[in-house]
């Protein structure tokens, strides 16, 4: 993991998060946007502009890959530097977890 | 045949959301926003009043892949509806207490700020390093040979000078603003 992916990814955003953590099984945009939805009882609402540039930019920086084009939505899959900063991500929400729980939160 | 309306408006290239309220309003007074055309014509036709939210996207790629980037938009329940100089303009029914945006988080809305920056911002300030201040130069130049012809073109480009300069810095007041917004 370089130092770009680094400042980009790591704290990364909801977003960012919910997208990785979709496209461990290959998904389109309004696939995760459902997910999401049914993930967070329709909390989360992830919407299409954001989606389109996180999808693009995240394409772009190899976090995730372009499988195949269907019904013209493109479908991606998390790549392994995606696992990688997935993992990172995880491990900072598993400390702020345990952080909270132990100050009796 | 359906009533029409022509306005002419400006918007700056960083006004996109003064610019959605704009047209959500024409809408809700019964016009609803048929297409645009240089520099800023807006052309209306008349419809029932309704309340219909109103986005402008600025995104190259999605223009270049414009099936799969409007298919995303239209599966989420917007209705897109064309590109203008570089932007992308979208509207959806609002439904109450809703008050969705095609962005949901200040990362991306940054995104789409850097994406204006280096699609509008960026050659305005090259031509202005690269053109229109050799041009000033050489009109000075110019008019201290042949005075009162030139003195005309002086003016004029200095015209476009002090409109560039204005253009690009209030797209750093506002993206200054922005940045202090997020906090980083």
């Amino acid at each position: 993991m370089d130092a770009h992916i680094r400042k980009v990814y790591v704290p990364m955003t909801e977003t960012g998060f919910y997208i990785l953590l979709c496209l461990q099984e290959a998904n389109h945009g309004y696939g995760i946007v459902q997910k999401v939805k049914e993930l967070t009882d329709g909390e989360i609402n992830l919407t299409p502009g954001t989606m389109y540039g996180s999808l693009s930019k995240m394409e772009k920086d190899g976090l995730i890959s372009f499988l195949q084009e269907r019904d013209k939505r493109k479908i991606y899959q998390i790549t392994e530097l995606g696992k990688e900063v997935l993992t990172v991500e995880c491990k900072r929400i598993d400390r702020l977890y345990k952080n909270r729980k132990e100050l009796g939160i | 045949m359906n009533q029409t309306k022509l306005k002419l408006k400006f918007f700056d290239v960083m006004d996109y959301d003064k610019e959605a309220l704009y047209l959500s309003e024409m809408h809700q007074r019964g016009w609803k926003l048929d297409h645009i055309t240089f520099p800023c014509f807006y052309h209306f036709v008349a419809c029932d009043p309704d309340h219909i939210r109103y986005q402008l996207d600025y995104n190259k790629d999605g223009i270049e892949n414009k099936a799969e980037y409007t298919q995303m938009f239209k599966d989420c329940g917007w209705e897109y509806l064309f590109d203008f100089v570089g932007y992308s303009y979208f509207r959806k029914p609002e439904e109450a207490s809703d008050m969705e945006e095609i962005f949901c988080d200040d990362d991306s809305r940054m995104d789409m700020i850097k994406r204006i920056f280096r699609g509008r911002i960026l050659p305005m300030i090259l031509l202005f390093f690269l053109a229109l201040i050799p041009v000033m130069w050489v009109g000075i130049h110019e008019a201290i040979v042949n005075q009162e012809s030139c003195i005309a073109l002086l003016v004029e480009f200095g015209i476009i000078d002090i409109l560039y300069v204005s253009i690009i810095g209030r797209f750093i007041v506002k993206y200054l603003d922005f940045k202090r917004k997020l906090g980083r």
